[in-house]
Parts: C-alpha cells; sequence; structure tokens
C-alpha cells in the first residue's frame, strides 16, 4: 500500500465566493491570460519538488511587474486570502505548496534581466530569471554568479533566494545569502520596499538577511541585486576511490587540517556509485567503496599547488586510484554522473526517500555506522550521497512502494535519520527547506521558545498570516497530516534537473 | 551574578546599575531588574564602539550589562571549522586560541588591543580590511542565542556551517547595536590561517585608485584586502594570501595591474606588512577630537565619494580623510578641526552626494553637538522604504522598548 498523497482543504470545481470577488477585483490589473480558473489548468501547479504533497490552487495568478504582484497581495490581505509565491516549482520541501483555498502567485513571467554592472560587479533581475540565466548574461565578461543549486537550470533567481539556495560549490563560495545585495520585496499588505542596496552596508536592520531563507513566507521578491564574481583562472578536479566512505572522510579530514578549502567535496557510497554509473556511466569504480570528488579553484599558481598537495594527501589516507579529471569534458563527466545520482536511484528501488540533514563533517564515520545499523534494522537500503565537506548528506531510503507497509517504514527511517542528524549537532536541512515536508520535526531542533520567537518576527512582517502560511513553522493543522512518498518531479524524471 | 570585569569603558549615559552576568541566566536576571524598576538597558563589552549610534535618552534611567564576565570560548572544532564563543570573549583571545590550530575567525577590526569583543564587533558589525575576501561580520556568524528583553532565550541558526533550518534572526541582531535583546553566544564560521601574505602598495590619488580597483576585480586573482586612503596624496595597498610557494606570483600579477595607473609600486618586505595594515586599520578609528562617519557606495564610484568629502570639507574649514575600503565600497570619513556644526554640514552634504549613488553616510564616533545639527543614521526626510518593517521587528522582539531606546535609526 502507498502513503496517499495529502490533499488539504477543498478541491471542488466551485470557486469559492471570496476568490471569485478577488479575481473580480483584479481584473483590469492582470492581463485576461495571467488568471488562471479552470480546475485542470490550476492542477498543473499542485506542487513542487516535492510531489508527495498535492494541493490544487483555489486561484493562480501570473503577473509580469511587480505593480502586479502588488495589487494581487493587496486584494489578497484585502479579502483576508492566503497567497503562496512560486518560481520554477523545483523545491524540495514543499515550500511553494498551494493552498485550495488561496492564490498562487506564479513569477515565471518576471524573467528579465534589468541591469549588468559589469565594472561593479552587480546584476538586476527579475525574480522568474534562472539561476544558470544569470551567469550566462554575464558568461562574456568573465564574471558568474557562484551559487550553483544543481536544478540551476530551471530553478529561478526568486526561489533560490526564498530557499537561500547553495549548491556543490558552496563550501568555498557561501549561499545565497552571502550574494544577495538588494530585493524588491512585495509585504504581505501589499505595500513595496526596498532593502539591502547596490552596496555593501545600508543603515538599519539586515532585513535582507531574514528575508533570504525565509522561504516565502516573509513577502514577495520580485527584484534582486546579486553579486558575481570573477571567473577563477584554474580549476582542478579528482576523483578517488576508497575502501569505505569512513576511508574517504578520513582524506577529507586531512585536507581541512592542511588549510585547504576545496570548492567542492563531495562522496558517494557503492550503492550510489552503482546507480550513477548504471545511469550515467561516468567512470566511476564500480568495487569502490566510496567515491571522493574533490574540486579546487582559484589563480593557478595557488590552485595548482594546492591540487598538488590534495593528490599526496588522498594518496596517503589509502586511496586505492585517483582519476584526474581536468579538461572540461572529463569535469563534465565528472559532475554529470555525480548530479545524476538521485535520479538514478530508480534503477535500484522503485521509491526512495531523501533527507537533506547536516552534520558536523567531523562525526561522519560516527553518523554513516548509525545509519547502517538504523538500515538493517528497518530492513530497507540507504544510498548515501552527500556534500562531504560541510557534512550535507542525502541519504536515500530505498523501498518498494507496491509491499505491504513498506512506505511507512522507509518514511519513519527517513524521519529518523533526519533527527538523528539534528541530535548529532546538526540542521534537518542544509539546502532543501523545511517548507512542509519537515516543519514538524523542527521542534527536534528548536525549543519553542526559538519557534515562538520565529513566529514573532514573522507576525512583524505577515501579521494576517496569509503569506504561505502552514510553511516552516509547526502548526497542529500540518503537523497532524502525514506526508506521502517521494516521486520524482517531472522534470527530473525527464533528466532536465538534478537533485544534490 | 554580578562581578567586576576590567575597568568600565566611559558609557553614553548615566546608569543607576551595571551588571555583569556570567551566563544566560544572570542577562534573564538583568532584564528581569531592568522591567522591575522600568530601567532601559545598555549592552557593552570593552565599550570601543558605545559611540555609535544615536546618543540614548538621557530622560530615561539606564541599567548597563557588561557582557565581559562572559568570556568562554565553548568549543572549537577545528575539522568542523566552527567555534561556539560566549559574547564577551575579547576578539584577541580568540584568535590567539584558534591560531593554535592553524585557524581564525576572519574579522579584523580596529580596536582589538582595546579589547574589542566578539559580541561587540557582531553588535555594531564592525569589520576590517580582510571583509573583502572573507565577507562581513554577518557571512561569518552562523547561529546565535539571544536573550530578550522579556527573558526568553532564542536560538536561530545552527553550529553548522550549511543550515537553511528556520529563520536566519542572527542577522538581525548583526549590527542592532543591541537594540534587540542581548547576543549571548554565537557560533562562528572559521578560516584557515593563510600560509602567507604579500602586500602591494602605490601612490595613488581618487581616480588612479578607483581605475586600479576596478581592473584588480575584473583580473582572477585572489584578493584579501584592498584598502585606499587619501592621506599624503592617496596610498593605494592591495593584500593576497595564500601558500608560500604561490604569494610571490599573486603580489607581482597584482603589481602589474596596479602599475597601469599608478606610481611608486613596491611590494612591502614582509616584515613590515604587519604594521602597516595595523595602522591602515586603526586609521578608521578617528580617536580624540575627530568625527567618523561610514560611506557606502559602489566599488566604481570611489573618485566621487573621495571628491565629494573633499569639497564638502573644503567649504567647512574640516580636515578631512578617506579610508576606505575599495574593493568593497565601504568608506570612512575622519573629520578634524572645524567646530560640531562644521562637521555636521560635511556629514550631510556627502550623506547627500553618496544617497545620490544609491549609497549611505552614517555617523560613527563625532565631537559633542554634531548631533544637534545632523541625524546620525540618515536623511530624516527621506526614511528608507523599511523604517516601519524595521519598526514592527522592534515592537516583535523589544515591545516595551528596553533595550537601547532612541539608539537606532528612525528613533528606534
Amino acid at each position: 500500500m502507498r502513503v496517499g498523497v495529502t490533499q488539504v482543504g477543498t478541491t471542488t470545481a466551485a470557486e469559492p465566493p471570496v476568490l471569485e470577488r478577488l479575481r473580480r477585483d483584479l481584473e483590469g490589473v492582470l492581463e485576461p491570460d495571467a488568471v488562471i480558473t479552470e480546475r485542470t489548468r490550476r492542477r498543473t501547479y499542485e506542487c513542487d519538488g516535492l510531489t508527495g504533497h498535492r494541493v490544487i490552487p483555489g486561484l493562480v495568478v501570473l503577473p509580469r511587474t511587480t505593480e502586479q504582484v502588488a495589487a494581487v497581495v493587496r486584494a489578497c490581505a484585502q479579502h483576508q486570502v492566503p497567497f503562496v509565491a512560486r518560481g520554477s516549482g523545483t523545491g524540495l520541501s514543499g515550500g511553494a505548496l498551494p493552498h485550495a483555498d488561496g492564490v498562487l502567485i506564479v513569477l515565471s513571467r518576471m524573467r528579465s534581466i534589468l541591469d549588468i554592472d559589469v565594472p561593479n560587479q552587480r546584476i538586476t533581475v527579475e525574480p522568474g530569471v534562472t539561476n544558470a540565466e544569470v551567469s550566462k548574461a554575464v558568461a562574456a565578461h568573465g564574471l558568474y554568479y557562484a551559487p550553483d543549486p544543481s536544478s540551476q537550470i530551471v530553478c529561478s533567481i526568486g526561489g533560490n533566494v526564498a530557499e537561500n539556495s547553495g549548491g556543490a560549490h558552496c563550501l568555498k563560495y557561501g549561499f545565497t545569502t552571502n550574494h544577495v545585495l538588494a530585493l524588491q520585496v512585495v509585504l504581505p499588505d501589499g505595500s513595496v520596499v526596498e532593502v539591502g542596496g547596490p552596496t555593501a552596508e545600508t543603515p538599519g536592520y539586515d532585513l535582507r538577511g531574514v528575508l533570504i531563507g525565509s522561504e516565502g513566507t516573509l513577502g514577495v521578491v520580485t527584484r534582486a541585486t546579486l553579486r558575481l564574481l570573477r571567473r577563477p583562472e584554474a580549476v582542478h578536479t579528482l576523483v578517488a576511490d576508497y575502501p569505505s566512505p569512513a576511508a574517504a572522510g578520513d582524506a577529507v579530514s586531512a585536507i581541512v587540517a592542511a588549510g585547504i578549502v576545496p570548492a567542492a567535496v563531495e562522496m558517494m557510497d557503492n550503492l550510489a556509485i552503482h546507480a550513477c554509473e548504471a545511469d550515467a556511466a561516468a567512470g566511476f569504480t564500480l568495487e569502490a567503496g566510496a567515491a571522493l570528488i574533490v574540486e579546487l579553484d582559484g589563480p593557478a599558481a595557488e590552485c595548482d599547488a594546492a591540487f598538488a598537495e590534495v593528490q599526496r594527501l588522498c594518496r596517503e589516507a589509502g586511496a586505492e586510484r585517483i582519476r584526474i579529471a581536468d579538461d572540461p569534458a572529463e569535469r563534465a563527466r565528472v559532475w554529470s554522473g555525480r548530479k545524476a545520482a538521485f535520479a538514478a536511484m530508480g534503477r535500484l528501488a522503485p521509491d526512495y526517500f531523501v533527507q537533506d540533514g547536516v552534520i558536523p563533517r567531523t562525526r561522519l564515520g560516527e553518523c554513516l555506522a548509525e545509519i547502517a545499523r538504523l538500515s538493517q534494522e528497518a530492513g530497507l537500503r540507504v544510498a548515501n550521497v552527500f556534500h562531504a565537506g560541510d557534512g550535507n548528506l542525502h541519504p536515500l531510503v530505498l523501498y518498494d512502494g507496491s509491499k505491504e507497509g513498506e512506505a511507512e517504514r522507509a518514511e519513519a527511517l527517513s524521519t529518523r535519520i533526519a533527527e538523528l542528524c539534528v541530535e548529532m549537532g546538526g540542521s534537518l536541512s542544509g539546502e532543501h527547506g523545511i517548507g512542509t515536508d519537515k516543519a514538524c520535526s523542527m521542534p527536534k531542533m528548536f525549543t519553542d521558545d526559538d519557534l515562538a520567537v520565529m513566529a514573532r518576527v514573522r507576525r512583524a512582517f505577515d501579521p494576517d498570516d496569509i503569506c504561505n502560511p502552514g510553511k516552516v513553522l509547526p502548526t497542529p493543522r500540518l503537523c497532524g497530516e502525514r506526508p506521502g512518498p517521494y516521486r520524482p518531479h517531472p522534470l527530473e524524471a525527464a533528466g532536465v534537473i538534478a537533485r544534490l | 551574578m554580578s562581578s567586576v570585569v576590567g575597568d568600565r569603558p566611559p558609557l553614553p549615559v548615566a546608569v543607576t546599575d551595571t551588571v555583569a552576568p556570567t551566563d544566560v541566566d544572570g542577562i534573564r536576571e538583568a532584564f528581569a531588574r531592568a522591567r522591575d524598576r522600568d530601567l532601559a538597558v545598555l549592552v557593552h563589552g570593552a565599550g570601543t564602539k558605545l559611540a555609535w549610534g544615536a546618543a540614548p535618552s538621557p530622560e530615561r534611567e539606564w541599567l548597563a550589562i557588561d557582557t565581559r564576565g562572559m568570556d568562554r570560548i565553548i568549543h572549537h572544532e577545528a575539522g568542523d571549522m566552527t567555534a561556539i564563543v560566549e559574547a564577551g570573549v575579547p576578539l584577541a583571545r580568540l584568535q590567539a586560541t584558534l591560531a593554535e590550530a592553524g585557524q581564525q575567525w576572519a574579522v579584523d577590526p580596529p580596536r582589538v588591543d582595546a579589547g574589542a569583543t566578539v559580541g561587540g564587533v557582531f553588535a555594531a558589525n564592525d569589520a576590517g580590511p580582510r571583509r573583502h575576501r572573507y565577507g562581513g561580520v554577518r557571512d561569518l556568524v552562523i547561529g546565535i542565542a539571544a536573550v530578550l528583553p522579556d527573558g526568553t532565550v532564542a536560538r536561530s541558526g545552527g553550529t553548522v556551517i550549511k543550515n537553511v533550518a528556520g529563520y536566519d534572526l542572527a542577522k538581525l541582531h548583526c549590527g542592532a547595536l543591541g537594540t534587540l535583546g542581548v547576543v549571548a553566544r554565537l557560533a562562528l564560521r572559521l578560516h584557515p590561517l593563510p600560509e602567507a601574505s604579500r602586500t602591494v602598495r602605490a601612490d595613488a590619488d581618487a581616480a588612479a585608485a578607483t581605475a586600479t580597483v576596478l581592473d584588480l576585480l575584473a583580473a582572477p586573482l585572489d584578493l584579501a584586502a584592498v584598502e585606499w586612503s587619501s592621506a599624503g596624496g592617496g596610498v593605494l595597498q592591495v593584500r593576497v594570501e595564500g601558500r608560500s610557494e604561490a604569494v610571490d606570483a599573486a603580489a607581482r600579477e597584482v603589481a602589474a595591474v596596479v602599475r597601469r595607473h599608478a606610481g611608486g609600486v613596491a611590494v612591502l618586505p614582509p616584515d613590515e606588512e604587519e604594521a602597516r595594515w595595523a595602522s591602515l586599520r586603526e586609521a578608521h578609528v578617528g580617536g580624540e577630537g575627530a568625527t567618523v562617519a561610514r560611506g557606502a557606495s559602489r566599488p566604481g564610484d570611489l573618485a566621487t565619494v573621495a571628491a565629494a568629502l573633499a569639497e564638502a570639507a573644503a567649504d567647512a574649514g574640516v580636515d578631512a580623510t578617506l579610508c576606505s575600503a575599495a574593493g568593497i565600497g565601504l568608506h570612512d570619513a575622519i573629520l578634524r578641526g572645524g567646530d560640531a556644526a562644521a562637521h555636521a554640514r560635511v556629514v550631510a552634504r556627502w550623506r547627500a552626494a553618496l544617497t545620490a549613488l544609491g549609497g549611505s553616510v552614517v555617523l560613527r564616533e563625532r565631537i559633542a553637538g554634531v548631533d544637534e545639527h545632523v541625524d546620525v543614521w540618515l536623511d530624516p526626510t527621506a526614511p528608507p522604504s523599511t523604517l516601519p518593517l524595521m519598526r514592527a521587528v522592534k515592537q516583535a522582539l523589544d515591545p516595551e522598548g528596553r533595550c537601547a531606546p532612541g539608539r537606532y535609526l528612525g528613533g528606534i
């Protein structure tokens, strides 16, 4: 038996009267084709990348301008109707899960690049511009945008801001919050404010820092000014094979102890290697207990010397084989193999749950041993793919949903692993967000007081609780329900995006 | 609960009581005392930045919380490149401890020798030249525990570098000058200490410095710090850090770029480097008889920023020196000579010029009387669109207005 898909609220074909009134208010504000009322078309937006949770939004709007977003939000405030902002819908925690009686504000039509300031290395974009488009727009100038979530071809800057997205290279370069200078935001009362500025500092509280990563619960971002970086002169990549993840972890410890901060450090265990090879044939060694990918970048002299040392440290830590992937094609092959890991799990099992917990990196061996024990106890296989440099784990709990009770056991194991991360001094989520998915686990990481203070700040932004309500912070209503199993996002199934 | 820790710094307001808590409960008790007697609360560490912000209201009665009794380095895990410390830990001691493991908290503000604490640096958002490479204080704090004036202890963030669970409330407290509560503990993101560094210096006026900075930013160099001072006709200093076998090559590349626009280019002898950087870093502090204003602009506007300051200062008969973190566009104007009204005129004009460029000017230390002529934070006729939201945040965390009332922007 499969765990049923969550359906929240009413999803009847009839439009609730309040939404009908709201829609009339917006006539003349939005173009006719920017308002979607038919149920079948609304259904297109029923989930984000967390496909086990589905709710058909009451109304869908596709504004083209900040003024239109503000008008929609004002109307929502006036009618006390909840609204949810959505970018490309690639989020993995249900942050953009719609409300059945609310408005879904889809920002995918706001995709203009408004300004590129090459000398000062800044770009100003609308929220629907994709992450990859930003780097593409400035590539000719030798610049790029550092955060690189693996859905970057599709995911939007607005969504990145909401989720504080990272990516494989955030170990060295940081997260979205370290790269956003200014935001234009429509607040939940419909007013438009500018937070931050084109400069490194602006007077007053750092509201930008709170908005980034607030998962769309404090306002709707309608414009973002981002910091760009100069492309590094040199990039070096290697894949080292180890008999076990613990041995590979020793190599990471040695690299850190040597004072080297790689651009990225990724690890896959044997099960994950098998899945990746079957899917992408990226040249990983099937017999290896763990594959460690290390990438360095920077000025050539610095980077070359550090790379030589990393190779030595990897050998000393017992690498069975080191493959240098230094030309761009070979490097792309390694990364495509790594990024195929999630999609490739379909070759190992019909279904899986993925977690996103973070542990202090030094407790990796201990944590993996405990995951192995829990896995054995539950009689379910767990494949491990993770950002080994920063301790962000992505354990994939494999199961077969057609087998009685297996989905429930898999879900319980998956949740147990996330909470294990918290017990080890880590976090519930390194990059996927809390959203709908993990809101009920928040009390494992934060006290009631911690959460109450977060709720106080939330009410300062959204006193009426209409801005993406029910996300991030636990609510009795939400936490009484059970989520469904993981299913691949349609774009993921099509191989357009991957999750890291 | 109270103990005397070091000398009490000169406070900007008369206090009826001082408490030096040694733990979180001590801060909660201090707030309880303040609530009982309806005292406003001024939190401080070594007191090196107590002059920042608007003057505390003399109409209120005040209680001071001295954080220096909370000076434990609770945890340092070198392998995780994180540390958890209490707010009152002196930065100098923290860095010495971390250095034993070859690490650092990559924040290098001035006044470390005067005892500046981690909490104070955080509350004031005061970073130094190496912010160019490592980001500001906000980027290097990954979690906090704060005590709110109602006694609630609220944590946010965590102790791992990568973490998106919950709201990042540390960002609100960073630079809030203690107006939202007392930060008791901080989790810090650490970096390895570089093996070696080199510094290229050059004579460069504002125009040459601007052109150089933009060329440096466009080059594939990994710069640690880029500072420009208007003193003596203009001096540019650029620092690179890294492996000992690579820093000479990096310095040569920097020098080649600098030579395009500036003269007197030289790589400093390594034994002179530290002293030269210390002197540049401390120059951002005005000292006795000086007024300091912090300006922000795009890096490419440096020449305009410098010219606007020079012009306003000349007209007001004030001596002005500009100390800029030129690569990131943060500038401290040091004003000396002339009276308070003259200093205020310079600040107001400089503020108007930077605001027109999309930037800002905030007063830091100033001579007595400047506040009577110019607002510390902004031009009151053009408040930011976010001011109502900032008030709402203050109201949410400190509804009774107990934490440093009046010190912050817009009277918050």
